[in-house]
């Protein structure tokens, strides 16, 4: 196996007691990658990334992570592991008392780097999120979305190779969530791997070109084109108020998920097959329709099918 | 097992920065050193204020029925001074108790654990840089603390004694010697105390029973049914020293990632 800035994973488990937190993981990220791990509350997500980062040892399975492989078998690979990744926890973990410079400096130090190099590196990060000139001011004294955006600057201090981000744009206002996107797409670019933990499927839908499902267990590897499987969703417009279809078409016998907006229908189901029977269902109701184009579900549609399996 | 000391020394620097800004901490640090400095000046002042005093004479007669009259009021001050290292001994215990319990188990309260976690620092570099953090000041507190009563209970006593009373050799083997291993032993037990409940003011509750055994002691003392003196703080230094060691092979069975991460993460 090896991975030299990618993740693979092959069957990892992680027990607690005689709870399995999750079991039977296995995937690749490749190096540059923006990858999702969606999963719903509780599904293992937190202990997978604990897994990856070093902080917890699997139960089963093997991964190797930027070349390092897990588990950790002493304690000069962690100490290699965690200043090759970059973790944003889902809380920022910052201290309120130090000021955004002195909390940048702290793990500027753990990390070995040096201060000037460090700091010039902070400040154009800081400038990039707006916290340029507030780097003297107590954290504690920051708004949510601000102490979210220092916890990515201190996450990308040591310029990670493979970088964890757990709800990144969490508490953050619509223009800051944007500057975040932004910055996570440049650091693909840049041939960083990124792991995007989110909830936020539509933001998962813009970064992300592959995605892992899990609840306890590994639900699904897939494209997000794959995911969302072309011809399984059809954009109808009809004439008049969309609204007064919906219900015949979700009477169908394969429950199809049904949504509209003005003249719109928007309908997903499970095999493109079952297209045709949408539209007679519709010309059957009375609808007139002015154009009906294939189209994918949407992710959501697919995430909830997936984590609903075996429920 | 790598260890790098700039590491621990960020824990330290971190820390540092932190106490100097916690005002609460500050002014809690502070309380204890001003009751355990003022009062053994207070009790000198009173003696020496009225050395004839016959019934300084009978208390001394109390704890020793050899001593003479006119060593009576000498006899009690240097008794008071004596017995008093017990409670002084109070300072190095508790105030590394309330920089530790909240250093330590204050990572999880304020989730700033597990970024730290995540990066390069050891288990090991953590608890070494936080106990420095908790030792160097508490130490450094007790020894003002120390030069303070010195100073005020020469001055109180100088009119009387006309000499020196303090420091003697029994205060600066206790300073020097046994005070830093009850500081270490102190922030032991707060440090493991805080990995087990993982909330500052529970570890500090908890780290505060540590004190009852060392006022016991005082108890006992100026009850008369323990006599002090530098063989006595000596066989306490050596159980201490003992305590010290039990804390450090526990510490190191403790002290893992994955035990910080389950049990505070």
């Amino acid at each position: 196996m090896s991975a030299p800035s990618g993740i693979l994973v092959e069957g990892l488990a992680r027990r607690f007691g005689a709870r399995t937190a999750v079991t039977g993981l296995s995937f690749e990220v490749k190096p540059g990658e923006v990858f999702g791990l969606l999963g719903p509350n509780g599904a293992g997500k937190t202990t997978t990334v604990r897994m990856l980062t070093g902080l917890l040892a699997p139960s089963e399975g093997r991964a190797v992570v930027c070349g390092v492989p897990l588990p950790l078998s002493n304690q000069d690979r962690g100490i290699a592991l965690r200043q090759r990744v970059g973790l944003l926890t889902e809380q920022p973990g910052l201290y309120d008392r130090l000021s955004a410079k002195e909390n940048l400096s702290f793990f500027a130090r753990l990390y070995g780097l040096d201060l000037g190099v460090a700091w010039a590196r902070a400040q154009k990060a800081l400038e990039r999120f707006g916290l340029a000139g507030r780097e003297d001011e107590p954290v504690g004294a920051f708004s949510k979305g601000m102490r979210q955006k220092l916890a990515i600057v201190r996450t990308l201090l040591h310029e990670p190779l493979v970088i964890f981000l757990d709800e990144p744009t969490s508490g953050l206002d619509p223009q800051s969530a944007r500057v975040v996107r932004d910055a996570i797409a440049e650091l693909a670019k840049e041939g960083r791997t990124l792991v995007l933990c989110s909830h936020n499927l539509a933001e998962v839908e813009r970064l992300c070109t592959r995605v892992a499902v899990i609840k306890n267990r590994l639900r699904t590897v897939s494209a997000l084109t794959d995911l969302r499987r072309e011809g399984t969703a059809l954009d109808v417009h009809v004439e008049g108020d969309a609204g007064r279809f919906t219900l015949a078409v979700a009477a169908l016998p394969f429950a199809p998920s049904v949504t509209h907006e003005g003249g719109k229908l928007t309908v997903a189901f499970r095999e493109p097959a079952q297209a045709p029977e949408v539209i007679a269902a519709l010309v059957q109701a009375g609808a007139r329709i002015h154009t009906a184009t294939r189209a994918a579900r949407p992710l959501e549609e697919a995430y909830l099918e997936l984590v609903r399996e075996e429920d | 097992m790598s260890f790098s000391a700039r590491r621990a020394l960020a824990v330290l620097w971190k820390d540092s920065v932190d106490l100097r800004k916690n005002k609460g901490m500050l002014w809690s640090m502070a309380a204890l050193p001003l009751v355990i400095v003022i009062m053994p000046i207070f009790v000198v002042a009173t003696y020496v204020h009225r050395p004839d005093d016959p019934n300084l004479r009978l208390m001394a007669m109390y704890y020793d029925a050899t001593v003479s009259p006119e060593h009576a009021v000498r006899f009690l001050v240097d008794k008071v001074l004596a017995d008093w290292f017990t409670l002084y001994l109070v300072m190095p215990v508790f105030v590394p108790i309330l920089i530790s319990s909240h250093a330590v188990a204050g990572e999880k309260e304020k989730r700033t654990l597990e970024p730290l976690l995540a990066s390069p620092v050891t288990p090991l570099e953590l608890v070494v840089g936080k106990s420095l953090a908790s030792l160097v000041p508490s130490f450094a507190l007790c020894l003002l603390a120390f030069a303070a009563l010195c100073i005020g209970v020469d001055v109180v006593a100088w009119p009387f004694a006309h000499e020196l009373v303090l420091p003697n050799s029994l205060w600066l083997f206790g300073v020097f010697l046994i005070s830093p291993l009850f500081a270490f032993f102190g922030n032991g037990v707060a440090v493991l105390i805080s990995a087990r409940v993982g909330d500052s003011r529970l570890a500090q509750q908890l780290s505060g029973l540590l004190v009852m055994p060392l006022v016991g002691l005082a108890a006992g003392q100026f009850g008369g049914f323990l006599r002090s003196g530098p063989e006595y703080y000596a066989l306490i230094g050596a159980v201490v020293l003992v305590l010290d060691v039990a804390v450090v092979l526990a510490a190191r069975r403790l002290f893992d990632r994955e035990r910080l991460m389950t049990r505070w993460g």
